[in-house]
């Protein structure tokens, strides 16, 4: 097979988005928040379509801006449910990604007549479009597919955050008050993440679509950790789990004639599954009859 | 208005069946809905109704159209993989729950679909039904899948109608069910099934994005007006019913929209409705019942001020005198005077005021309540006398009658308080 | 009985800790003499960990306040150290004993900065002073809990503080262990720091500290060991809840909001 342009390029997006996802999705997991990342996910979409309804296009600054705003407020809300009306904190994140994707779906349809957005494209996204989807300077000239740029800004963000706040993140997953008591801001970092975490959804969900930044968020992290036992190799696995699943995602949904973001979800899964059969049972008792030595 | 008759009055057939659909689905959903989530476990729903979409879309492959058996087949196995696997991740795995949740319900979602694609390019006519499934529509219902839907909906209300006490167990005291010789293994396990066929049941009207909020919202909200299991229940199923057919409406009246994302609007309007105003619990009531109690702190303390200005001798206090005594709350000086003058508690006497009777008696009870807690805490907790003032401050305003009796023989009816203050009693 | 310490290391004012609607802790109010090793007794659910978490702003007092070093807690944080109960972290964490150690050289790094070989050392030493040189690199969920709980101490001398403040560190430790740990923490006194450790073995507690605090929702006694640790005393803390106590509790929860709270 010869060189593949429009392969190359979907692949990298998708690895791109793939590790940018993992590497947020890595603390997300340690701080027991997978749910809250899925709650999220869902809650960016009234900010997505107002969004777009404001710049009349998927393309526009609007659109980011107003995603992440919404995801910040889900998680406000989750926070105020649970400490102000006390709601327990399972049944806060459910009612609150529900709603907001209850009423970003009305809103989709009821703009879906003025202007061009596609639900489909919103919900699962279409990575393979990426190629004629090219960035054009207001001179004409061509600077390649769009959402590449994007993905490769999302990446340089999310590496920066975790390279900057490394030491920072990891306090506060392992033991937050201990964080707190030696003067680190875990509140301001938890935020920040879930900035972080909200703005990668908005950014990739051209792409592979909202529902399913979930997966990558969650799935790469949860099969590493089940081969690795310290921080960097969970974080290298997680990588490379990404491009794995890009590239073996690719060519599958091209075998099979199917979605290219639901074929790399099912090859994640089908690599988690595999790895827990593998690693399960093992890995837990070892875990308990080392700790009653 | 004349959609609304129309609707309402239930000329048409079908939307008889539709409506009856959805008030069996709702109390299902928030039967089983309200035990998981008193079992904190809510989100195991979200995952299952995630879980369900590669079931249908294969479902949907192999019989070729839109057969609801062959749907409610396939939602039922896929959702059952997803349960066994999140259980057995858990058991297996050093995975914390929500990561195992999380995932289950992404892959289980990612891989639907793959398969969703794949129907849509075989260019099945019958797809546009397929994505019903999605965010639901009620109005598709018809009267075949009413059998089924509502079958399935009346076998899970009277399972947990019959088995209330044991699903209880199951929800509270897991534990102490097995040791009094329930097998509770086979409760979770029969628990289970019933979650996933109530979120079966549910992705036609509702879809399998949203069904979580059938299960998790009616209780919820519900939890905040009583403590009462079966009121619970019943509670949950109402509020879940009634969103449910005004999610319907909606649907009637605007084709083009889906019926779950309404009824979940109209689900969550009626949970912040309770979170903000149930008796209570809800916060707005809890924020208005605590201004009512300072009012009466603010009141009692100036009957207090009164009170002992008698004991030094002087009979009555100039207003002045009493915002000197209270400088930063002139304001609500004011009301409690107000207050107190309109109880006949005071009198006003031009600038003057003074106790009555039953101000009297009333004041010496505040200062009688502070003064024995001040008495126990320097007694019995052994905090310093000049500590046990601002403690006696707050809790002179909620010590019941019962309690002051208990305090009272306690401390054996003491004379003095620990900064050798007379006890005043009728 | 309460007896106050001169030039004290730390004073709680009057202090009053609830959480939501439930008082926990009732005007506790006592000072803590410096270069001392102090035992905090009392029965479970006693509200130990709540004092010493209301110590260090982890939870916020609904009244009274304290003075760490004769400063409010923000002014002092990295002279205090904590060592947490064992059980709040999940130990499945990817990490080893290393760098858990390496944490408590955080506070004193600042935002941005990474650990480089100077905290290392510091985290080395640490391991060395708990007898843990040998476990390094291991991942930290494969450690016995007595070792989990000899990195929870290692982690707080990296820090290298003047206040301790240990949750329980000796829970499911063995005797030779804690023996071991005891010396260390002796040691530490010697030097000038003050070490408070919850602790819920009455009678090697009497062999072990210098001052005791005795708790039991409120304050039963706070003072030199053999003044304080009297039978009357020991019946008081261990001898059940105060009566009238649990009942202003109860009436306080029934509330629909916390009168405590102003
Ligand atoms: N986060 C919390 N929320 C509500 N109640 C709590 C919390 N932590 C502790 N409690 C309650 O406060 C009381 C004191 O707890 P704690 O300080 O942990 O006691 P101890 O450490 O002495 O065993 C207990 O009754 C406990 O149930
Ligand atoms: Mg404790």
């Amino acid at each position: 097979m010869s060189f593949d342009q429009n392969a190359f390029l979907i692949i990298l997006t998708g690895s791109l988005i793939a590790i940018s996802c993992g590497l947020l999705g890595v603390f997300m997991m340690l701080r027991k928040m997978a749910m809250t990342g899925d709650a999220i996910s869902h809650a960016v979409l009234p900010g997505i379509v107002i969004g777009f309804f404001v710049a009349g296009s998927q393309r526009g600054l609007e659109v980011i801006i107003g995603a992440g705003i919404l995801g910040i407020i889900a998680t406000l809300i989750i926070d105020w449910l649970r400490k102000k009306a006390r709601v327990q904190l399972d049944a806060s994140i459910g009612i609150t990604f529900t709603l907001l994707f209850a009423i970003g779906i009305i809103l989709i349809n009821l703009f879906a007549y003025n202007v061009d957005l596609d639900q489909e494209c919103v919900l699962y996204g279409e990575i393979a479009y990426l190629p004629i989807d090219l960035w054009v300077t207001g001179s004409g000239t061509i600077l390649g597919p769009r959402i590449t740029y994007l993905a490769v800004l999302n990446f340089t963000l999310v590496a920066g955050f975790i390279y900057f706040f490394f030491k920072e993140l990891t306090l506060t997953s392992f033991d937050e008050s201990f964080g707190s008591v030696m003067g680190i801001p875990s509140k301001g970092i938890n935020l920040a993440l879930m900035s972080m975490v909200s703005y990668t959804t908005v950014s990739s969900f051209e792409a592979v679509g909202a529902i399913l930044v979930v997966a990558l968020l969650v799935v790469p992290p949860a099969t590493a950790f089940l081969w690795t036992k310290n921080l960097m190799p969970l974080i290298k696995l997680t990588t490379i789990l990404g491009i794995g699943i890009s590239i073996l995602g690719y060519y599958l949904a091209y075998l099979f004639d199917s979605s290219i973001a639901g074929m790399m979800v099912t090859v994640a899964g089908v690599l988690f599954l595999l790895s827990a059969l593998i690693k399960g049972r093992s890995s837990k008792s070892a875990g308990t009859s080392m700790a009653n030595i | 208005m004349d959609n609304f008759v129309y609707f309402f009055t239930f000329q048409d057939l079908s939307i008889l069946y539709v409506v009856i659909g959805i008030i069996l689905l709702g109390i299902g959903s928030a039967y089983v809905g309200t035990y998981s989530f008193l079992d904190k476990k809510a989100l195991l729903g979200d995952a299952i109704s995630h879980a369900v979409l590669p079931g249908i879309c294969l479902g949907f492959i192999l019989a070729g159209e839109k057969n609801p058996v062959y749907i409610v087949t396939g939602a039922f196995i896929s959702g059952g993989i997803a349960t066994f696997l999140t259980s057995w991740l858990k058991k297996n795995t050093k995975l914390s729950e929500d990561a195992i949740i999380a995932s289950i319900l992404s892959v289980f979602f990612g891989f639907g679909i793959v398969l969703l694609t794949v129907i849509q390019k075989s260019g099945n006519p019958e797809m546009a039904g397929l994505n019903h499934f999605i965010f639901g529509n009620a109005i598709a219902i018809l009267e075949e899948d009413l059998w089924i839907y509502g079958g399935l909906a009346v076998i899970i209300i009277l399972s947990l109608t019959i088995f209330q006490k044991e699903f209880s167990l199951l929800v509270f005291n897991s534990d102490y069910g097995k040791a009094i010789g329930y097998p509770m293994e086979i409760i979770r396990f029969a628990f289970n099934v019933l979650m996933i066929l109530s979120v079966v049941i549910g992705i036609q009207a509702i879809g399998v994005v949203l069904m979580a909020a059938l299960l998790i919202t009616p209780g919820a909200a519900a939890r905040f007006w009583t403590d009462n299991l079966s009121k619970l229940l019943l509670l949950a199923a109402l509020f879940a019913v009634v969103s449910g057919i005004a999610g319907t409406y909606i649907s009637f009246v605007l084709p083009q929209m889906p019926t779950g994302p309404w009824v979940v609007v109209s689900l969550s309007f009626i949970a912040l409705i309770s979170f903000l105003f149930a008796p209570k619990k809800g916060t707005i009531t809890r924020y208005f019942s605590r201004n009512q109690y300072l009012k009466k702190t603010n009141n009692e303390h100036l009957l207090k001020a009164l009170y002992k200005n008698r004991e030094l001798g002087q009979r009555m206090l100039t207003i002045e005198n009493i915002y000197e005594l209270y400088p930063y709350q002139k304001k609500e000086i004011k009301h409690s005077i107000e207050f107190l003058f309109k109880e006949g508690l005071i009198l006003k006497n031009q600038n003057f005021i003074s106790l009555t009777d039953y101000g009297i008696h009333e004041a010496k009870r505040v200062v009688r309540l502070h003064r024995l807690w001040e008495t126990y805490l320097t007694e019995y907790m052994n905090i310093a006398p000049d500590h046990v003032h601002d403690s006696a401050e707050k809790l002179e305003h909620i010590i019941t009658p019962e309690l002051e009796a208990q305090l009272e023989k306690r401390l054996n009816f003491p004379q003095l308080d620990p900064h050798q203050e007379n006890i005043p009693r009728d | 009985m309460i007896i106050q310490a001169e030039s004290p290391v730390l004073e709680i004012h009057d202090m009053t800790v609830s959480y939501d609607q439930s008082p926990v802790l009732w005007n506790i109010d006592f000072t803590l003499p410096s270069g001392q090793l102090i035992g905090i007794l009392g029965p479970n659910g006693a509200g130990k960990s709540t004092l010493i978490k209301a110590i260090m702003g982890l939870v916020n007092p609904t009244g009274g306040y304290v003075k760490v070093f004769d400063k409010p807690l923000e002014e002092v944080r990295s002279r205090i150290s904590y060592v947490p109960q064992r059980e709040s972290v999940d130990w499945n964490f990817p990490a080893s004993v290393l760098d858990v150690v390496m944490m408590g050289t955080y506070g004193k790094l600042g935002l941005f900065k990474r650990p480089g070989k100077r905290e290392k050392e510091v985290a080395l030493a640490s391991l060395d002073q708990v007898g843990m040189s040998a476990f390094i690199n291991r991942q930290i969920s494969e450690l016995s809990g007595g070792q989990q709980q000899r990195v929870f101490i290692a982690r707080a001398l990296a820090q290298d503080a003047d206040l301790y403040l240990m949750d329980e560190p000796f829970a499911g430790v063995d005797i030779a262990t804690e023996a071991a740990i005891f010396e260390l923490l002796k040691k530490m006194a010697l030097e000038g720091k003050t070490v408070v450790v919850v602790h819920h073995d009455i009678y090697s507690a009497m062999t072990y500290f210098d001052w005791m605090i005795m708790l039991n929702l409120h304050l039963v006694a706070s003072g030199p060991k053999n003044q304080v640790v009297t039978e009357e005393l020991l019946r008081k803390t261990y001898g059940g809840k105060l009566n009238l106590l649990s009942k202003v509790s109860e009436l306080v929860r029934k509330q629909d909001f916390n009168p405590l709270e102003h």
